[in-house]
This record gives structure tokens, sequence and C-alpha cells, in this order.
């Protein structure tokens, strides 16, 4: 996946130093929680559209929710994101969620 | 997360840093008053609009009854809050003052002046929600935890912090804030005066855009000459920072519900 050249994936901020592992693929963070809700965003993404990887996300918004673009090859797939006070997937285009969730674990952080 | 939201998401060394600390905390002339102001609009009122306060400017009846059913929670810790500052201050301005407000809010001034919260109730029965299942519905995740916050705040902080934290957010109804720079008010003045919204639901907004003018400021006036008393400025402004946190993620409780209204 292509991630920003520089800070969180998430929120794009250069504070902090938390790594995880996305899909195989070791980022940066600048929190657990942003780690937490990115990876709850990659999940709930895969589910919707049935793809096996996802190749970009780009993400614009702030904490109240975020518009998002998703890229697989040609494939689009837009959506709106809002996350919970825990960053679990609250709202995905207005739909329940359905995915699996990540929990925060501090413990992953290498 | 508190730095990346209300100071810089770029890394900083520590003397940039605590010079950019000291902007944001600075008081300036017009007091502890002007600075939470200038923060409360900032937040809500600035370059990026709190949603709710958009989607209000001319509210569907889902917006509406999302702002009933989440507030209503709202209004009952008020007054525990009020109460608590009541109870643990023995300034008698600030008793009366508060004594004041949880009658206006709550209790209610006889037939002739209903409480918010019961003007609140009216606009929920009439946009076709029946009040006791309004009482009946629980708070949403987010509102739980904004209450929480306030709670705690109330039992547990100074009592000034805990006025500047509650009384801070009637700001979001203040119409004077055009003049600190706001980008819109709350609503858009002219459903007051259309057929846009419900007869009670002009009447709640009406008390709320009337009254809160005059309260929130004289509250902020009273916190302002404690806090310099008791020498706790500092402490009140991250305090109220908190505070505004937890409103931000309250309203969108708001839409959310109001999002359950619509897609009924
Ligand atoms: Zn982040």
């Amino acid at each position: 996946m292509r991630v920003p050249e520089k800070g969180c994936v998430l929120c794009e901020a250069t504070w902090g130093d938390y790594w995880d592992e996305v899909e195989g693929q070791r980022m940066f963070f600048c929190c657990d929680i942003c780690a937490v809700e990115f990876k709850n965003m990659i999940r709930e993404v895969i589910a919707r559209t049935g793809w096996e990887s996802i190749d970009e996300i780009k993400i614009d918004g702030d904490y109240r929710g975020r518009d998002c673009i998703a890229l697989k090859g040609d494939k689009r797939y837009g959506f709106f994101v809002r996350f919970d006070s825990k960053g679990q997937v609250q709202d995905l285009n207005d739909r329940p969620i359905t995915g699996a969730r990540v929990e925060p674990q501090k413990s992953k952080a290498v | 997360m508190w730095l990346n939201r209300n100071i810089t998401k770029t890394k900083t060394d520590a003397k940039s840093l605590s010079m950019l600390l000291a902007e944001f905390f600075k008081v300036g002339e017009g007091g502890l008053q002007d600075w939470v102001k200038r923060r409360f609009v900032e937040k809500f009122y600035g370059s990026r609009p709190h949603p709710f306060v958009l989607a209000l400017q001319h509210p569907s009846r889902g917006t509406l009854l999302g702002y009933v059913v989440e507030h209503q929670h709202f209004l009952r810790q008020w007054v525990r809050s009020c109460s608590f500052i009541m109870a643990r201050t023995d300034a008698t301005d600030v008793i009366l003052y508060e004594l004041d407000n949880i009658n206006t809010e709550f209790g209610g001034l006889g037939p002739e002046q209903p409480s918010h919260y019961e003007l609140l109730l009216r606009m929920g029965e009439s946009l076709g929600l029946d009040r006791t299942k309004i009482l009946a519905t629980p708070a949403l995740t987010d509102t739980v935890e904004a209450i929480q916050v306030w709670d705690n705040i109330c039992q547990q902080d100074h009592w000034v912090e805990a006025m500047v934290a509650m009384h801070g957010l009637e700001l979001i109804a203040n119409r004077n804030l055009r003049k600190e720079g706001a980008r819109m008010h709350y609503f858009d003045p002219t459903i007051l005066e259309t057929g846009e919204v419900t007869d009670a639901t002009r009447a709640f907004l009406r008390e709320g855009y009337d009254a809160d003018v005059g309260h929130s400021e004289e509250a902020l006036d009273l916190a302002a000459k404690y806090a310099d008393r008791f020498s706790i400025v500092e402490d009140v402004q991250a305090t109220f920072m908190r505070s505004i946190d937890a409103f931000d993620r309250y309203l969108m409780a708001r839409l959310e519900r109001g999002r359950q209204f619509e897609s009924a």
C-alpha cells in the first residue's frame, strides 16, 4: 500500500512514534488510536469491496469525519468514515458496519 | 492528539513548542472571557464550522429530533453540573446565578415561562415524537461519554473550572459571536420568521437565542473574577479545552441520532 512519505498514515501528524503492521506492511502512526482507526477502516473497506488488497487510500478531513477514496488498480471506492472514541468505525457511508473490529492494544508497538 | 488538534500537526522542537503553547494559552487584555470565546469560535464557528451547526442553519426534521433526543440527557446532566457548582462554592453571586440558571433551564417559572427542557420536549412532540418515547430513549455512546466528562469535571475539579466548562458551552447559541469572528449564527435567524419550522421549534430556538446571550457572558465574568482570585486561570483553560472536545463529540451524536430518524 502506498502511504504518505511523512507523518501518520491516518492524520499526517509528525508527532509521536508508534509503528504497527497493517496488511503485512510496517507503518508509522502518531498514536495507537490512529493505528487502530486505520486498521479498522482497512478491514471495513476490504469487506465492502471484496478486494484482496488496497493500493492507496486518499484521505481528506479531520477527527469529525474523513472523506476517502480507496484505489485498487483502476478501481476506486469513495467513502466517508467516522470513528468512535475507542477507534472503532462508527459510520461508513451511513451504513451499519459489519467487519470484525481491531481493539486498541498498546503491546503491539514495535 | 491534543497537540494535533489544537497546536500543530508538525513535530517541533521544545523551544518552538513552548512558544506555540504560550501563545495558545495567552490571556490578553479582554481577560479569560475573551480567551474562552476565541477558542470556542475557532473550534465551532471557524474555518471548519461544526457539522451540527451547518445542519441547524435550515434544519431537517431528523436533525431537530436528534437534537431533542440527545439534548434531554445533556439538560439532565446540566442540572447536576450546576448543582455541584452550587454545592462546592460559598460565593453568593455564583449561587444566585446558578439558581437562576437551573430554573430557566430545568425548573421553569410557572406556566407562563416553561423551562428550556420543557420547550425541548414540546419541540419533539411538534415533530411527531411522543414525549414518553423521547424520555424512554437512552443516549448514544458519544453523549454518555461526554456527560461523563462533565460529571467528572464538576465533581472533581475546582468549581470555577466547572463553571467555565459548563457555561462556556452556552456560547454555542450566543448571537454576539459574529462580532468575535464566527462565520455564522447557531441557526439562520430567518427560520424564526418563516414557516420553515414548527411553532414549538421556534419557541425552543428563540428561547436560547434570546436567553443565552446574557447568560453565558455573565457566567464567564464571574468565573474570570474567581479564577484570578484563586490563581487558577491555567487550570480553567485546560479544563475548558477538555469540555469543548466533549461537546464537539456530543454535537456529532445529535447528528448521528438525526440520521436514524431520517432513515427510519
Ligand atoms: Zn495520527
